[in-house]
């Protein structure tokens, strides 16, 4: 079997979530599959700037086959189409000019799949919303098979990525959440569909004291991993840190691991140790008392995920429906919308022993069932077996419409769009309306 | 904190959250008591005023948390006859000049120029008339924070001031019940002597202190009735008895003289009596010669009490009944005691082992309380 990974960048040093995911995804089937990677020169999300070599490479055993992006992304330009979409009514035309203007556009990747699909058994296309994956799965929709990861925000409303949606041959997503709004979005039900997610490495033996003495962290802590970004809310964390940290009976201390685009509050219970390797991540996580995830979106959180590997429990943002599902599902965290809700839980994970183990123990058995790489790789490869075993579909990705039709401004803002889908997370029952 | 009702081995986060959230409801339900209002509010009010928390800096504070005042970039309202016809292409502009009078045929231009001409003043003047007001109010919200900033201070001192009000208060109780307690003490300790003991010789010089590897004497041990009657080779009125009983226990201490001893049983003997000192001091009996455990001694004599003459040989038996039951209130001191100057109580015990000081001619009476100086518990 022969596989292609079409990421929108590749590489070692790219950290990105859907990158890093993709990167994971190609490396682990590579033991089952060749495996080819087919992505862009590109190593900035921002600009799309050609930084790498094109042509062929390997990276951890994996072929990587680059091309050039055909231009950098105009910040200014990107900004007025996305609120012509995101805002406003519009046509079909402007949201394909959102998307060439979003990048990276490389009509060079996408020639190669048309020409070479034939080549591969099957082309995993990582991130929906970007260039190479709506176009590369239009050239090659036979073998197309789509890993969203879509997070709740306004381009999941654009009009464009419904047909891509409906006619790819399958679709593997990273949460319930994922599914639910794809589904509701693009009416896709009938496309053969698994949530997978992804797996980790987490080591057996994580060594929380010699964290401890590394960094030189006494008493309860509890951890945040990632980057410390607005976005992420981790301004909200720390107003509510800092809160919980006046309240004479809180003993935890904040400590934070990453890179950080927010001033971090100089307070005696909050470090910043900036970022770590993945040895001390992991002994950090083992040495914490709880994993914070203050994040409002998220497609699938791998640090939570790595928390639960760890045996460590979760305090997520109820706003975010994947953490919420997450967290009701694994049994392995609690979650809060607002400061008292915020506080209420943390004191209970934090001055209830049983408590604060049993989520662990959750979620490490959550982490076993559902993370564990054997099992991300099986869902892979019974997927693969079940199309190949598909007569072929007479589904494809609807062609676009005319030059006229293109441009009639018919289309409802995507914010509109976004508005009207369920929300919550999902549990098998029918999710209700976000207020 | 809260202790959920739901099983370890079958955790389910939701009902988790609902207990969660039930208490938040709870909590900012009204079925608040009194006394859960009143700590509310002074959490709150310690939050606020809490000396270690109010910033020096605050109405710096204040002023830069106040946004500086910048007039709003607005584009230019100026608006003229020519402005529609405005391009920076040169044949456009020359185009729209020539077709200007076919315009005109279609629509009169000046109606909607001069309108425009009209609101662009009136932005104008409302742009100016914002920024007056905008700074009469950046002048006012100073004044707000002087006010703020001069109420949080002087609320912080009187709240520094009613603690520190509180503690002294507090110390003077303190003070005030350890003398209650001392003056118990003393007045249980209280002991009558008899005009015989002006007959008793003076005791001999005390032996030479006991060895240090002696166990130590405890300062809080219940004297045992043998080992206050030594044999004594000295003829007295108790003497017979006295031979009777067994020698100074290890932990007595240095030995004694007959005299002493003789003196001391007497001292008991006159507590027993049934009549506490103060009883007696209310009921109009003086004594003039008051010993205290501490050695302190009046100079005149006084008369023996009535427990001293009915029974002289009571105490000589050291296993009456008598002698337990007086005994009682000098536990419950003892106990009163050892519940208060625990620590100091350590330290007399490690002090006991040294040897006793030669040249004390009364050796103190093993009353409780007065092993260590209550005075010095106070001050260490």
């Amino acid at each position: 079997m022969k596989l292609a990974v079409v990421a929108q960048r590749y590489g070692q040093a790219i950290n990105g979530g859907a990158e890093l995911h993709a990167r994971y995804i190609a490396e682990h089937l590579a033991k089952h599959a060749e495996v080819e990677v087919l992505t862009t020169c590109a190593a900035d999300y921002v600009t799309w700037r050609n930084e790498l070599p094109p042509g062929v490479e390997r990276v951890n055993g994996v072929a990587v086959r680059r091309f050039r992006v055909k231009h950098e992304r105009d910040p200014k330009l990107f900004g007025q189409r996305s609120s012509r979409v995101f805002e406003r009514r519009h046509s079909l035309n402007d949201e394909l000019r959102w998307l060439d203007a979003e990048g990276p556009a490389s009509p060079a990747l996408i020639a190669y799949v048309r020409t070479h699909q034939a080549d591969y058994d099957y082309c995993l296309f990582f991130s929906y919303r970007y260039y190479q994956a709506y176009h590369g799965a239009r050239a090659a929709a036979p073998r197309a098979i789509l890993v969203p990861t879509a997070e709740r925000d306004p381009a999941i409303g654009l009009a464009m990525f419904r047909p891509v949606l409906r006619g790819v041959r399958a679709l593997m997503y990273n949460s319930d959440e994922e599914r639910a709004m794809i589904h509701a979005a693009s009416g896709n039900e009938e496309v053969p569909s698994v949530v997978v997610g992804i797996g980790s490495d987490v080591p057996q033996n994580p060594q929380p004291a010699r964290f401890r003495q590394k960094f030189n962290i006494r008493g309860p802590f509890a951890v945040y991993v990632g980057r410390i970004d607005q976005n992420k809310g981790c301004k909200e964390l720390f107003e509510f840190f800092q809160a919980y940290l006046r309240d004479s009976s809180g003993r935890l201390s904040l400590v934070l691991i990453g890179h950080s685009l927010l001033p971090v509050p100089e307070h005696p219970g909050i470090r910043h140790l900036g970022f770590l390797d993945d040895v001390d991540k992991f002994d950090a996580m083992a040495a914490a008392e709880l994993l914070m995830m203050p994040s409002y979106f998220e497609s699938l959180s791998m640090v939570a995920l790595e928390a639960w590997g760890v045996g460590r429990p979760v305090l997520a943002n109820a706003r975010c429906d994947v953490l919420k599902g997450q967290c009701i599902r694994s049994n392995a965290g609690l979650y809060y919308e607002t400061y008292s809700e915020f506080i209420e839980a943390l004191g209970a994970i934090e001055r209830n022993r049983w408590l604060s183990g049993a989520l662990g123990r959750n979620g490490r058995q959550f982490f076993r069932e559902h993370y564990d790489w054997p099992v991300i790789e099986r869902k892979y490869l019974d997927m693969f077996d079940r199309l190949s075993k598909e007569p072929h579909p007479s589904r494809t990705i609807a062609p676009l419409p005319g030059w006229f039709a293109r441009r009639r401004q018919e289309l409802p803002p995507s914010e509109e769009v976004l508005a009207a889908l369920p929300t919550g997370p999902s549990l098998g029952r029918p999710a209700g309306r976000r207020p | 904190m809260p202790d959920f009702n739901v099983r370890s081995d079958s955790v389910n986060v939701e009902q988790i959250m609902e207990q969660i959230r039930a208490r938040i409801r709870e909590k900012r339900g009204v079925d608040y008591t009194e006394q859960q209002l009143r700590e509310l509010a002074a959490v709150k009010l310690e939050k606020f005023l809490d000396p270690r928390g109010v910033r020096s800096d605050l109405l710096d504070q204040f002023k830069r948390r106040q946004p500086t005042y910048e007039p709003p970039v607005l584009p230019s309202f100026t608006f003229e006859d020519t402005t529609i016809y405005e391009t920076h292409r040169g044949v456009l502009a020359f185009i729209r000049r020539l077709l200007n009078p076919i315009f005109k045929l279609f629509f009169n231009p000046n109606t909607i120029v001069h309108a425009l001409h009209t609101q662009a003043d009136l932005n104008k003047v409302n742009a100016e008339r914002e920024a007056v007001r905008e700074k009469q109010r950046l002048e006012i919200d100073a004044l707000y924070y002087e006010v703020i900033h001069n109420l949080v201070f002087e609320m912080t001192r009187l709240g520094i001031e009613t603690k520190n009000l509180k503690m002294r208060v507090e110390s003077i109780g303190s003070r005030l019940e350890f003398n209650e307690r001392r003056a118990r003490a003393l007045e249980s300790a209280v002991v009558y002597r008899s005009p015989s003991d002006d007959a008793i010789p003076e005791p001999p010089p005390p032996p030479p202190p006991a060895p240090r590897s002696q166990p130590p004497a405890n300062a809080y041990q219940r004297p045992a009735a043998p080992s206050f009657s030594p044999p004594s080779p000295q003829p007295s009125s108790t003497s017979a008895s006295s031979e009777q009983a067994p020698a100074t226990s290890p932990g007595q201490g240095p030995a004694e003289g007959p005299g002493q001893r003789s003196r001391r049983r007497r001292r008991r003997r006159g507590r027993r009596g049934g009549t506490s000192a103060s009883a007696m001091m209310s009921s109009g009996q003086t004594p003039s010669t008051l010993t205290t455990s501490s050695g302190q001694a009046g100079s005149a004599p006084a008369p023996a009490t009535t427990a001293d003459r009915a029974s002289p040989a009571d105490a000589d038996q050291p296993a009456s009944p008598q002698t337990t039951d007086t005994a009682e209130p000098r536990v419950s001191l003892e106990q009163a005691f050892a519940t208060d100057v625990q620590p100091t109580e350590t330290r007399a015990e490690e002090a006991s082992p040294a040897p006793a000081p030669a040249p004390r001619p009364e050796p103190a009476d093993p009353a409780p309380g007065t092993s260590g100086d209550p005075g010095d518990h106070n001050q260490q």
